[in-house]
């Protein structure tokens, strides 16, 4: 082995940030109680393709009042904003000055079901809400999980010394396990789908786009979204 | 602002080659693949190191099908591997001479998708191009129309994070978008082996059959 001082460290890296609220099953409870029965056509986005294993409502679910939905916007926006400001170059002061914008849609998963891979333009950071899943499935392992496609061209030439390299630098895919009460923030751009729901019960998540801008460039300034 | 007319020429840059044929008369071809895949759908020929993780659903086989003797593979191995050679012919500065003095190996296996079976999405590192040919398309499915498409992703992993109303709306071969391939029994598609590319969950009540090959070229040693 060489003698010479040596340091290893990941360049080029995508953020990738959890949480899990502190008690979420009577949230959760009254989330699922309330969104379930709106999985109907005329909540579904009619710009996304009909699919009767996979419900997605139209991105207006933050603009709804009223709770439990005022509360998951606070806790998801005030989660994902203190990943986000640990990924950034600023101070608190500096990031709490911002503006900020949100769209969310809540998208169910049946069984048997998928979310098609997707990134979401117009936005910086994507934050995705867990309200619930079906049973972890030790044979299916990626049964209803969030896969964020791994898609670096580098590793078209694998050899002995780079096709089994540990996180974070090997290529491949990176799953998210949805847990009730657990959210995960990436940035918008990253392509992500739902791997097939093998379970016998639906996943309900809450997916928003989110997007900030500094003081003075007002946030109604940006493109439409 | 200038009104004097502009005489852009458009080209395209940074495209992806993608080849497709079809079997002509493929009915009698594409009977005896299939009889022969689902008689050999079994542990002897399974595929047994599956890169990603297998699938009940989907049978991987092994990857040595065209060392398989039964003439309809001669006669498979013939047609796609003649696919892929006629792609890089054209897509590459190759003379037929020059390819004619190179070895070309492959690795070619089959799948066999039942209902809720896909395959997720991936690329085929150490090969530089892939081809998948139809056996059996399997029942559409009209309430899902996405039903065992094979799924190209755009390469520009990106680039369609800012969307003004011109980008969304970028004509074939610019636009940022996945290419989706809904396959029909005969048809081959051959492209480079770097394109990630997934089987979307197929929901048909019979079986979705396709032949995958990834090949490579390499000069002949003496």
């Amino acid at each position: 082995m060489s003698t010479a001082a040596s340091t290893l460290q990941p360049i080029f890296a995508v953020p990738f940030g959890s949480a899990r609220l502190a008690q979420p099953d009577r949230l959760n409870l009254a989330l699922s109680a309330g969104l379930s029965p709106l999985a109907t056509d005329a909540q579904r986005d009619p710009a996304l393709p009909a699919d009767p294993l996979c419900f997605r409502s139209r991105e207006e679910l933050f603009e709804w009042q009223g709770e439990p939905l005022s509360y998951l916007k606070r806790e998801m926006l005030a989660a994902m904003c203190s990943i986000v400001m640990r990924a950034n170059s600023v101070t608190e002061e500096q990031f709490n000055a911002l503006g900020l914008q949100a769209r969310a849609r809540f998208v169910i998963v049946r069984p048997n079901g998928a979310l098609p891979a997707t990134s979401l333009p117009l936005a910086s950071w994507c934050v995705i809400y867990c309200v619930a899943a079906p049973d972890l499935s030790p044979e299916r392992v990626d049964s209803a999980a969030v896969r964020l496609y791994g898609h670096r061209l580098g590793g078209m030439f694998l050899d002995a010394a780079n096709w089994a390299m540990r996180e974070p630098f090997h290529y491949g895919h990176h799953l998210w396990r949805p847990v009730p009460g657990e959210m995960a923030v990436f940035p918008a751009w990253l392509p992500h789908e739902v791997a097939l729901n093998r379970g016998d019960r639906d996943l309900l998540l809450v997916i928003a786009r989110v997007r900030f801008a500094n003081p003075g460039a007002e946030v109604e300034m940006m493109p439409p979204w | 602002m200038v009104t004097q007319p502009t005489m852009i020429r458009l080209s395209s840059g940074f495209a992806v080659p993608f080849g497709e044929t079809w079997l002509t008369d493929h009915q009698r071809l594409n009977r005896e693949l299939e009889a022969l895949f689902l008689s050999r759908e079994t542990s002897e020929y399974r595929n047994p190191t599956p890169s990603h993780a297998p699938q009940e659903e989907t049978f991987e086989s092994r990857f040595n099908l065209f060392k398989w003797p039964e003439a309809c593979v001669r006669e498979l191995r013939l047609f796609m591997l003649g696919g892929v050679a006629d792609t890089v012919m054209q897509a590459v500065n190759i003379s037929a001479e020059e390819l004619g003095k190179l070895t070309m190996h492959n690795h070619t296996w089959f799948h066999i998708t039942r209902y809720a079976g896909s395959f997720v999405a991936h690329n085929h590192p150490l090969a530089s191009w892939s081809a998948v040919y139809c056996v059996r398309a399997g029942e559409r499915v009209p309430e899902h129309p996405g039903s065992g498409t094979l799924r190209f992703f755009d390469s520009r992993t990106g680039a369609d994070s800012f969307a003004d109303p011109t980008i969304p709306r970028l004509k074939a071969p610019y636009a940022l978008r996945p290419r989706d391939l809904r396959l029909e029994a005969g048809q081959l598609v051959v492209f480079p082996s770097y394109v990630f590319h997934e089987v979307a969950p197929f929901y048909g009540r019979d079986t979705r059959i396709t032949v995958a090959t990834n090949c490579w070229f390499a000069e002949k040693h003496n």
